[in-house]
């Protein structure tokens, strides 16, 4: 089998006496798109905290295309090619659109940040790049307005470009639809099918219809453990992931 | 963004901060004027954390201080070139903002303002203790300003005071208009990010803790820049200087101009210097009609004083512009 891109190796992270992420082992295989479900609390988002370096883990390993980023600090994980979106809208409120791009772009294109006498807006070429990948998102037509007069809908879209402007090589996407509307969801949901293939992408998501129509592999969390693997057809029909997670 | 922007802004910032220094000195005494001048570094320089970082630091005046005694010590002491006191006090602020910096930007919120604090009397009685290079309480004396010339030109006495004052109004325009840049170069917008959302530009590949501790020691050296003109302007560094009750004062003032740019901080020395070389003459109590300023300015005027200027020019027909990056 080829090298998981994420490998996770008994992890655990304990919150005095919680222990929120309780031994988890899980393997993510390149190209896929990689889902965890489970009720609120069960310590999904932890796990990516874990995984970006937001916390340190308590023990276990944590391994990205082979290499041990357990020790790592979370600039450097993101430097490896992790990209990731928040579950709490994570955008730069006051800036524009074109600029919440650029600050992701720039790290990636130009290295560190050392640059005081340029004026940052007149890179074209970054310019041009922001505006592109705004134009994935269909936001390009609003580069120049404030990130915090977006719809909540669209500042997820906007977040989301701001990770692809990394070029990661794999993305986390932690509940993408959460808090949208119905037709929100639709788009941000054709957005991820349109990602699809194209990137390694490890998802938290709490609606089913979501998970179920896009995942190649779905894991199943349940009280800091993982409970169940496996397609989707197959995690529909686990009795214990029913009585855990569809409480019936 | 139209590319010609940003040389239309620089032509016109230029201008106006010409205007600020031109126009001062005669309003007022030219050594209130070249007070505000330096005061005005102090506060751009302390914006650069405040406005652009975030970073709510109370204790600016160490770096002040320290640049100021480190300037002052060698006026006082050995009659060496223009340059050499103002790139001390430069560097003393860069050097001793890099190290306080350092651990001050572990912690965040009220622990990070407390370690600026802590920090800030610690240098201050350092200050106080080691009186045979600061003069103690007594403040350090017997400071010469050294005579400015250039190559090929004749030395001007900076006891002058006019001299003295196109002295400070040069370094005072130089020093604003870089600080302005600094803020609009790629590493003002990543500071800006850090302020609005730090997690968020470590998960884009940025060490947050190096952002900062850059933004740091480029505020320290500006502030220890002012700090060693502040020690030619009175011939003496006042250990008042370097307590924290400066690094209060100095916050306030950048708060009553406005956070949004660094303009802001220049109006908000005006206001400051203004009310404390006025009316600490007619009335001791002067500072509680500074108190009284800064309450009404945070009530009705949220955005400092600038901001009643944007207004303006919004009612003018100008557009708003957007954000403070």
């Amino acid at each position: 089998m080829q090298t998981p891109i994420i490998r996770t190796e008994k992890l655990i992270k304990q919150f005095g006496g919680n222990r929120a992420v309780n031994g988890v082992s899980l393997d993510v295989a390149s190209g896929t798109l990689h889902s965890i479900i489970g009720p609120n609390g069960a310590g999904k988002t932890t796990l990516f905290n874990l995984l970006t370096k937001d916390f340190p883990p308590t023990s276990g390993r944590i391994i990205l295309y082979g290499e041990d980023i357990t020790r790592e600090p979370p600039h450097a994980v993101a430097r490896r090619g992790v990209g990731r979106s928040y579950q709490i809208t994570s955008v730069f409120q006051n800036m524009t659109l074109a600029q919440n791009v650029w600050v992701a772009l720039y790290r990636r294109e130009r290295q560190g940040f050392l640059n005081f006498w340029r004026h940052a807006d007149l890179d074209a070429s970054l310019r041009e790049e922001a505006t592109e990948i705004l134009s994935r998102v269909r936001l390009d037509e609003r580069t120049d307005r404030l990130a915090s007069e977006l719809s909540y809908g669209d500042q997820r879209l906007l977040e989301i470009a701001v990770t692809l402007a990394t070029k990661p090589r794999v993305l986390l996407l932690d509940e993408p639809t959460a808090g949208l509307s119905h037709e929100e969801t639709e788009s941000v949901s054709r957005l991820i099918a349109a990602l699809k293939g194209r990137y390694s992408i490890l998802m938290i998501e709490h609606k089913m219809d979501v998970v179920m129509g896009v995942s190649d592999r779905v894991s199943v969390m349940h009280f800091g453990s993982m409970i169940a693997e496996g397609t989707p057809e197959e995690v529909a029909r686990d009795p214990e992931v029913r009585k855990a997670y569809l409480g019936s | 963004m139209n590319p010609k922007t940003p040389r239309r802004d620089l032509l016109l910032r230029t201008a106006l901060l010409a205007a600020i220094a031109a126009v001062s000195p005669l309003l007022m005494p030219t050594k209130i004027a070249a007070e505000i001048l330096i005061c005005a570094i102090f506060a751009c320089a302390t914006n650069l954390l405040i406005g652009y970082g975030g970073l709510f630091t109370f204790g600016q005046a160490a770096f002040y201080g320290l640049g100021g005694y480190a300037a002052g010590f060698l006026m006082a002491r050995f009659g060496l070139p223009w340059p050499v006191p103002l790139v001390a006090g430069l560097l003393m602020g860069a050097v001793s903002s890099a190290i306080i910096g350092a651990f001050c930007i572990r912690r965040t919120g009220i622990y990070f303002i407390m370690m600026t604090f802590a920090f800030n009397q610690m240098i201050y009685y350092l200050a106080y203790t080691f009186r045979n290079i600061t003069g103690g309480e007594d403040g350090l004396v017997g400071i010469k300003r050294p005579p400015f010339g250039l190559p090929g030109m004749k030395p001007l006495n900076l006891d002058n005071p006019t001299y003295f004052y196109i002295f400070v109004a040069a370094i005072f325009l130089v020093s604003v208009l870089a600080l302005f840049r600094i803020v609009e170069s790629p590493f003002g917008r990543v500071l800006v990010a850090t302020r609005e959302n730090p997690r968020r530009v470590a998960s884009l590949g940025y060490s947050v803790s190096r952002v900062q501790l850059v933004a740091f020691m480029i505020s320290g050296a500006f502030t220890g820049l002012a700090g060693a003109l502040y020690a030619m302007l009175y011939w003496i560094m006042p250990i008042d200087a370097v307590h924290w009750l400066s690094s209060g004062y100095v916050v306030f003032t950048v708060l009553i101009g406005g956070t949004s740019n660094m303009f802001g901080p220049i109006i908000g020395a005006g206001i400051f210097i203004w009310l404390q070389g006025f009316f600490s003459t007619l009335w001791a109590r002067w500072p509680l009609l500074f108190g009284a300023f800064v309450v009404i300015v945070v009530l009705f005027v949220q955005g400092g004083v600038i901001e009643l200027f944007r207004r303006l020019a919004g009612l003018l027909g100008g557009r708003e512009r957007a954000g403070a990056s």
